[in-house]
Order: C-alpha cells, then sequence, then structure tokens
C-alpha cells in the first residue's frame, strides 16, 4: 500500500509541537512578522498616497521575508494546538510540484488558468459568485444568471440557506444533503445556461466538511474538474474542517482551491505585516495542504473589506510578490462594500479587481456586495462587471491601475465605514429575463464609460 | 507616592498590556489607600476611549488590544473585591458570556469584542470559536452571565442563533440573561426577528451596547433589539 503524501502533515496536526491559540495569534505571529519588517526594512512602506505598488524590488522583498516566515512558523492545528511546520527542501518541493497551469471545467466551455506576472497579457480569470446567501426560491434563477454572463469563467453562485425549507445548520445532516442537492442542480444550471462544461467552486452552503462529503466528487455531485473550496482561519491556521476537506478531495481525485484572508490590524498589524503573513500563508497551502490553487487574500478587519487605500496597497504587493517569484495559481478577492443599484459597488469593484489581475493573479472570486451581509443583495450584472474587469485589466501596466485607483478611491471612500447597503435583487434586476433593470443598466453604463476614460475598456 | 501617581502607574500598565505588572501595581494602589471605584474609573475604563480611536486609527493593532484587556482583566481581579458589596455590581458591570456560533471558527470579531468588554469593567467568559447552542445556553447557569454575546462572520451559520434564543425561552431562562448580537452577516433586522435584545454593528459598539441594555431598566427579553450602527439603505 503506497502512502499517500498527506500523512506527514495529518501526523505534524496530531503530533506536533505544542502551542495553544492564544500563544499562537498573540505572540509568536507578531513577534515574527515583526522581526521579518525590521530584518528586510520593510516597517511603514506602505504608500497610501499610491495604492497600487510600483516598486516591483519592493515587492521582491516582501517576498523574502514572507518565504521565511512560513518556514519559521508553519500553521497551527488550531483543533489539536499543535504546529504543522514544513523543512524548507519541503516547501521548495511543494512550491515545484505545484501545477503552473490547470483546466477547470470540460470541453470547450472549459478555463485554462495559467500562472502569470504583473501586467501579464493572458487573461486573469474570475469565478463568480462568492457564497453570499440566497433564498431557495432566488438561487436558481440568481446561479442561471451568473452562468449566462459569458464574461464570467467559473461558477460558484451563492449559498443557501436552507434545504426544502429546512435551515443549513453546521454539523447537522442538512449540510450533507444540502451538499449534494445544491451540487446536483448547479450541475443542471450550466446546462441550462449553455454551458456544460463551465468549471465550477463548491461546495459552499455547508460550513463544515460534510458539505464536501455529500457534494464534492462523488457520483451525482460537482465533478472532481471543479474545484473543492477549502478555507481555513487567518492567521495560519487550519483545523479538522479543513484536513477533512483536504483529505475528501485527494481521496476522489479532485482539485483544491484554499484560501485564508490575512487581515490588517489583526495578529500581523499593519498593511505591510499582513501582506507578509498572506505570502507565508499563500506558500504553506501547498506543502500542507496540497493546493492547486492558492489565495493571496487580505481584509481590513476596521471594515471588513480591502477597498481602502491600505487594503489596495497590501493587494498589489502581495500578489505582485507572489506572481513575480513563483509559479502558482494564485488567487484573490476584493471585499466590496457597497450593495446592488449603488455606483459605489461598481467603483469599488474598479479598483479591487483590476489591481489584483495587473498585480498578476491568475485567478479572482467575487462579487462580495454588499459585504455579504444580506440574503438575496447580489445580482448577475456586478458578476459580470467583475470578470470584465479583470480581464481587462490584465495587460495594464501598474502605474496606469495606479491612476485609475487614484481617480475612483475618492469617490467611494469616504462611505466605506458606513456603505450603501443597496437593493435586494428584485428591485434591479430581472430573473426571468436575465437582464439588468434600466436604472441598474444606466450605473453600469456611467461606470463603464469612466473606466474607458481611464483606459479600462470593459 | 500621591494617589494621582498610583493611578497613573496603573494607566500606563493597562495601556501598555503588560498583565504581568497589572497586578502588582492595582494591589499597591489599594494598599495605599486609593479609593477602589476611583482606580476602576480613571485607571482602567477611563483610557479606553483613547485606545479604541487608536484602534481605529490603524496606531494599535488586535494583539495589543488583546493584551490591554488581559491586563485590565488582571487588575480588576485585585480591585473589585475591594469595593462594597453594593457597589460592586456597578464597577464590574456584569458578566457576559461570549463566542462564536457553532461551525465557524473566525475569532478575530470576537477577540475584539471581548478585550473591549473586559478593558471596560466586564467579566468575560470566552467560550471560543465553533460553540454550539446548548454551550451557549448551558454557561448562563454556569456563570452565572448577565449577558450573552454571539458573533458570526458566515451568514450560513445564522440559524443556529435563533436555536439559542428558542432554547433560553424553553430551558425558563430567557428573563434571566440578555441577548446580543453581531458580526459580519447580522443585521438589526435579524436580531429582531431572533428575539435578541441588542445588535451592535462594530466589535467596538459592544461594550457600549451591553452596558446600555444592562442599565435600560428592563428585564429580557425585549420587546425590540437595541440597535448600535443601523445600515445604510
Amino acid at each position: 500500500m503506497n502512502k499517500p503524501e498527506i500523512i506527514n502533515i495529518l501526523d505534524r496536526s496530531q503530533n506536533g509541537e505544542y502551542c495553544t491559540v492564544k500563544e499562537w495569534d498573540v505572540k509568536r505571529i507578531p513577534k515574527a512578522v515583526k522581526e521579518k519588517l525590521e530584518k528586510y526594512e520593510l516597517k511603514g512602506v506602505c504608500d497610501p498616497e499610491n495604492p497600487v505598488n510600483m516598486d516591483t524590488d519592493l515587492a521582491d522583498r516582501f517576498f523574502k521575508a514572507g518565504y521565511e516566515m512560513a518556514l519559521d512558523l508553519g500553521m497551527l492545528c488550531e483543533t489539536t494546538d499543535r504546529i504543522i511546520k514544513v523543512s524548507k527542501e519541503e516547501l521548495d518541493a511543494a512550491l515545484k510540484k505545484a501545477p503552473s497551469e490547470l483546466t477547470v471545467g470540460t470541453g470547450e466551455d472549459a478555463t485554462v488558468m495559467k500562472t502569470r506576472t504583473p501586467s501579464d497579457p493572458y487573461e486573469c480569470k474570475f469565478g463568480a459568485s462568492l457564497g453570499i446567501t440566497t433564498s431557495e426560491e432566488v438561487w436558481p434563477a440568481l446561479t442561471e444568471g451568473i452562468a449566462r454572463q459569458k464574461a464570467v469563467d467559473v461558477l460558484e453562485g451563492g449559498s443557501l440557506k436552507s434545504i426544502y425549507g429546512l435551515d443549513v445548520i453546521p454539523d447537522a445532516p442538512s449540510e450533507t444533503l444540502v451538499g449534494f442537492e445544491q451540487a446536483k442542480q448547479h450541475v443542471e444550471i450550466r446546462k441550462k445556461a449553455g454551458r456544460p462544461g463551465m468549471g465550477g467552486i463548491g461546495q459552499i452552503s455547508a460550513v463544515t466538511e460534510y458539505g464536501q462529503f455529500g457534494g464534492y466528487g462523488i457520483p451525482g455531485a460537482l465533478p472532481i474538474t471543479d474545484l473543492s473550496l477549502i478555507l481555513f482561519p487567518s492567521e495560519l491556521k487550519v483545523n479538522y474542517q479543513t484536513l477533512h476537506k483536504v483529505v475528501h478531495t485527494l481521496n476522489v481525485g479532485g482539485m483544491i482551491f484554499a484560501g485564508s484572508p490575512a487581515m490588517i490590524g489583526g495578529m500581523p498589524g499593519p498593511p505591510e505585516g499582513a501582506v507578509l503573513s498572506c505570502i507565508a500563508c499563500a506558500l504553506l497551502q501547498y506543502p500542507i495542504l496540497q493546493a492547486d490553487v492558492g489565495g493571496g487574500e487580505i481584509y481590513d478587519i476596521r471594515y471588513l473589506s480591502n477597498v481602502n487605500r491600505d487594503g489596495i496597497w497590501a493587494l498589489s504587493v502581495t500578489h505582485q510578490a507572489l506572481s513575480r517569484n513563483t509559479n502558482l495559481l494564485t488567487h484573490g478577492i476584493t471585499n466590496q462594500v457597497s450593495g446592488p443599484g449603488t455606483k459605489e459597488l461598481l467603483y469599488e469593484t474598479v479598483v479591487g479587481v483590476s489591481t489584483i489581475a495587473a498585480s498578476g493573479a491568475t485567478f479572482q472570486t467575487g462579487p462580495r456586495s454588499a459585504g455579504g451581509k444580506l440574503d438575496d443583495y447580489l445580482t448577475p450584472l456586478e458578476c459580470r462587471v467583475c470578470a470584465e474587469v479583470a480581464h481587462a485589466a490584465s495587460g495594464l501596466p501598474l502605474d496606469t491601475v495606479n491612476e485609475i485607483a487614484k481617480t475612483l478611491l475618492p469617490k467611494f471612500e469616504d462611505s466605506i465605514k458606513d456603505p450603501h447597503i443597496g437593493k435586494i435583487v428584485h428591485d434591479v434586476y430581472d430573473l426571468e429575463k436575465f437582464e439588468p433593470k434600466p436604472e441598474w443598466q444606466q450605473v453600469y453604463d456611467e461606470v463603464k464609460q469612466e473606466a474607458a476614460d481611464l483606459g479600462l475598456n470593459l | 507616592m500621591t494617589e494621582e501617581k498610583y493611578i497613573e502607574e496603573l494607566r500606563q500598565i493597562i495601556v501598555e498590556g503588560d498583565d504581568d505588572q497589572a497586578a502588582s501595581a492595582a494591589r499597591a494602589a489599594i494598599d495605599a489607600g486609593v479609593n477602589p471605584t476611583t482606580l476602576i474609573k480613571e485607571a482602567i475604563n477611563g483610557p479606553m476611549d483613547d485606545i479604541g480611536k487608536k484602534f481605529q486609527n490603524g496606531d494599535i493593532f488586535l494583539p495589543e488590544l488583546i493584551m490591554i484587556g488581559d491586563a485590565a482583566r488582571v487588575a480588576s481581579d485585585v480591585i473589585v473585591p475591594h469595593i462594597s458589596l453594593e457597589d460592586q455590581d456597578a464597577a464590574s458591570g456584569g458578566t457576559v458570556v461570549i463566542g462564536t456560533i457553532q461551525g465557524d471558527m473566525h475569532d478575530i470579531g470576537k477577540n475584539i469584542v471581548s478585550a473591549y468588554l473586559m478593558a471596560t469593567g466586564f467579566k468575560v467568559k470566552d467560550l471560543g470559536t465553533d460553540v454550539t447552542p446548548k454551550d451557549f445556553v448551558r454557561a448562563v447557569a454556569n456563570e452565572n452571565a448577565d449577558v450573552i454575546a454571539i458573533s458570526t462572520l458566515l451568514s450560513t451559520t445564522q440559524p443556529l442563533f435563533d436555536n439559542i434564543t428558542k432554547t433560553l425561552v424553553d430551558s425558563g431562562q430567557r428573563e434571566d440573561v440578555y441577548v446580543i448580537v453581531g458580526g459580519g452577516p447580522v443585521t438589526p433586522e435579524w436580531a429582531a426577528e431572533i428575539g435578541a435584545d441588542g445588535y451592535g454593528r462594530d466589535a467596538a459598539d459592544a461594550a457600549d451596547l451591553t452596558r446600555q441594555v444592562l442599565t435600560a431598566g428592563k428585564k429580557p427579553p425585549f420587546d425590540k433589539p437595541l440597535v448600535i450602527g443601523a445600515l445604510k439603505q
């Protein structure tokens, strides 16, 4: 019997060095961040006046520091209070082994993701939406509406709050059921939208591993040509939920799409610290979680967003660092806060998504309309805009994207703390005709023109 | 050393989050005859407005906030027993049981709330992350809690909030404890729907909200929740 590689990681999650979550959070992460920021002279380099970093040497210094931090820290398994450390040889081998090209989906509808560099003309791919909660009544048409957006490369769709009227509750059998039922419908919806081979992402309605067990890689559920979504807690922590999902995905021969946000203002402190933590986290996903696509997500805990100046700067440096120094397939998220029907949502989208695309990320998912706070506050139009921006911004020089950010940020940054939540889907989008209502279409047309005037042609 | 000096010294130790020194500084102040209620108000609660602003401005970060909360808790443990019994409730604020709901492992928002509550004089029992409704309800009796504070970052865990308020009603404990809620996807409307007594949009709102529900002069449950930070339509 061949021993699976993951066994070494599982062993460390049970028998690695003991460390409490509190010690990890309050002592080890801040100490490691402080050391690296000092050693590489990275303290205070965040430049809010130029939110998109244009100094690629700086990005490379961040990469070196983040790489060292990954080796110094490893990840903590918070279920067992054990540290999963990896050696330099293991990390380098995992980064070498990770794919630099990946096909998601099948046939003509499939999406080919490739490793990119800053301003790379090969398109940054886009998957929509994030798992914003949706009612059972709205979910099928809304998901079909998203699948019908030709610009959207990969389908995720919202999360279901209930299944056949039963609330989906963590750890309850309703999670296993929603995993399977949603996956079945997801596959059918792609056919209805005329894109049967379109790649998908799942499982999203269940928070625990039961959704994956019920909905990914088993007969009748999401196929292994879709991405298995495996999220884990910040900073640099995994748990048995995460590892169950990894083992299941490996068992069925699927593709692991991992991610966890580093938090500006959280344990790593300032934007520079969050960049380091994010780079370390992105790298460690390959040896520890055997990721095929790995996350480079950053949020600012003061706003649960990243469309503020600190957030945009941190995203730009992180993706430049990863894309210039590895051949990984990296992923980013723009965390919008405004809701459907508002101009601010589209401005936030243009600034965030173009920054990540031009900085060299392979793949993005979104949007998080209305900050993901409200049921059914999501429309296919902003999904389309996200994808169009990701594609259009891919070849743009960093200084052009910086100018776009500098021009548009003043139009929405004052409202990030107290954003407009916008309107529920039915108020601004016709889910029978699959088209936006006139006022939402008009907002789109205006922002599209403004973007074009700034050199971003959607 | 004057009374002001003792207060200033403890205040400085709290602001620096030095929980090793907090107990000895608090004890020294008490031994020197500093009024314990004044000590709580001026050395522990006093700096919190400034600390909150520094956190919001990005001048201090979550680890510092947690350490400040720890130092405040250590100092309070020394000081509160020296306050007359009738004033202890007012000085200690009350007991808050806090946690993230089952299925949610995101502890950052909860940690901020917990630090704010401790630093402003509340006794906090932190149940951690991924807490089942049953464990929340059990903690009400075990900790003699005045308030349950529940948060989540995941909209998919929200049905369990409802489960907590229902279980409190079914077990006959709903009138013993206030329920306050918050976190990314939680809204004032949702708080009303599940019968919560308070809603706070930001972690920094939690201490104000807790104080307001406890001093509202009404027993739980409230007809509608007190809301701090409504969403902009």
